[in-house]
């Protein structure tokens, strides 16, 4: 028998769960944890479908109904890579954005992937030593700092800004969510609101809210 | 760059279309097909005239090579959304509608406007609902403040269309604010 709609909904597919991780790393100034088992999983079924449709296509006696089935099997597949490379190249961004924050905080390196970290330290060399030879090196030393934090002034290390508000779309019952200037808010699901992502991170990372 | 600067603020309508495209709606199949595994799930049987849900790319699919009739969702026919709209310009707050409506009606109303009754009139009643819900956004702006801003009922097209600048407002008045003492 099938089950209600609402039940249906409550039950997320790999695919919807990365389409939501996609969304919400889109929407986020900072780089959310990686989702590396589900990537893998998703990518192994790619190939599952793929090799079934070459599989299917050496067959000699396809019918119209087969070739149908073998668009739309294609069809969903280039859809999934579609989101899978957004979803990569989003976080490529950011990696490479605050490639020199990444190197020197540990909290942030324990989100990344193994690959990510490696990336994130040849970029932050790269660019460290492009720097260096183009323009620092001519430089008095006390000029010559890419770290430096002046007072009054933003640090020179690009670093995620959590106070940037973002628009949160609540899937579960969340709450009281306590705000910095003391008020707290109950979020039912299906509930709109925006506020800075550092008050909106735990429950992000807790699966209670997306980002829209 | 691997991300264009062009994407990094909001999301394309067409992402949204996209994502959107995954939920399911009702077709009358004129092709039968075995049931068959997709990535997102198994759609399928389809038999003919039997009725059959599948992911909305998919009954587009279908239906732009005329192997299909789309049947509207509850939500999608002159009624409800009239209603909608009275609502709309008699009350306060935006009335209920599903999460991705624009989306969806675009996709369907763009694909299948023979299998949607008063397809025409539909487009004009979601003008119109459109423009109603945006007047009371820019009313609503002079509420934002810089710790939290609730907007019930606020759809996914319509906060992607406000993104830039409701989030460019709040950190200014984030900005303006300082703690006591933090002079």
């Amino acid at each position: 028998m099938a089950p209600p709609p609402h039940e249906l909904e409550d039950e997320e597919t790999p695919l919807q769960k990365l389409m939501r991780h996609w969304m919400n790393e889109r929407h986020a100034p900072d780089i959310l944890p990686a989702q590396e088992e589900l990537l893998a999983s998703l990518l192994d079924h790619i190939r599952r479908q793929s090799e079934a449709v070459q599989l299917l296509r050496g067959e000699p006696s396809t019918s119209e109904e087969d070739h149908i089935r073998i668009m739309l099997v294609q069809t969903e597949v280039e859809r999934v890579k579609f989101i899978v490379r957004s979803y990569v190249r989003t976080r490529l961004f950011k990696i490479e954005k605050f490639a020199r924050f990444i190197m020197t905080n540990p909290e942030i390196q324990a989100r990344i992937t193994t690959a990510e970290r490696a990336h994130a330290s040849r970029h932050a060399n790269l660019t460290d030593k492009h720097f260096h030879f183009s323009v620092l090196q001519s430089l008095p030393e006390t000029q010559s700092h890419l770290d430096d934090t002046p007072i009054f002034m933003p640090p020179m290390v690009t670093q995620p800004d959590e106070s940037v508000p973002v628009f949160v779309h609540a899937l579960r019952e969340c709450g009281p969510i306590n705000f910095p200037d003391g008020s707290s808010l109950n979020m039912t699901p299906g509930y709109i609101s925006l506020m800075p992502f550092a008050s909106a991170k735990a429950l992000l990372n807790r699966g209670d809210v997306e980002l829209v | 760059m691997s991300l264009p600067p062009s994407l990094r603020t909001s999301a394309t309508p067409t992402e949204l279309e996209l994502i959107a495209s995954q939920q399911l709606i009702e077709i009358i199949p004129l092709i039968a097909m075995e049931k068959t595994a997709f990535i997102s799930g198994a759609y399928g049987p389809l038999r003919p005239p039997h009725r059959a849900k599948v992911p909305i790319w998919m009954a587009v699919n279908l239906k732009l090579k005329k192997k299909c009739h789309i049947m509207a969702p509850y939500w999608l026919n002159t009624e409800f959304l009239q209603a909608r709209l009275n609502e709309e310009t008699t009350e306060s707050g935006f009335s209920r509608l599903p999460f991705r409506f624009s989306e969806v009606s675009k996709v369907l109303l763009d694909v299948a406007p023979d299998d949607i009754p008063d397809a025409d009139k539909l487009r004009y009643i979601l003008k119109d609902l459109r423009e109603a819900r945006q007047a009371k956004s820019r009313e609503g702006l002079a509420n934002l403040d810089r710790g939290e801003f609730s907007l019930p009922n606020f759809c996914s097209m319509e906060i992607n269309e406000v993104r830039p600048f409701f989030i460019r407002s709040m950190a200014i008045l984030q900005q303006l604010y300082r703690e006591p003492g933090e002079t």
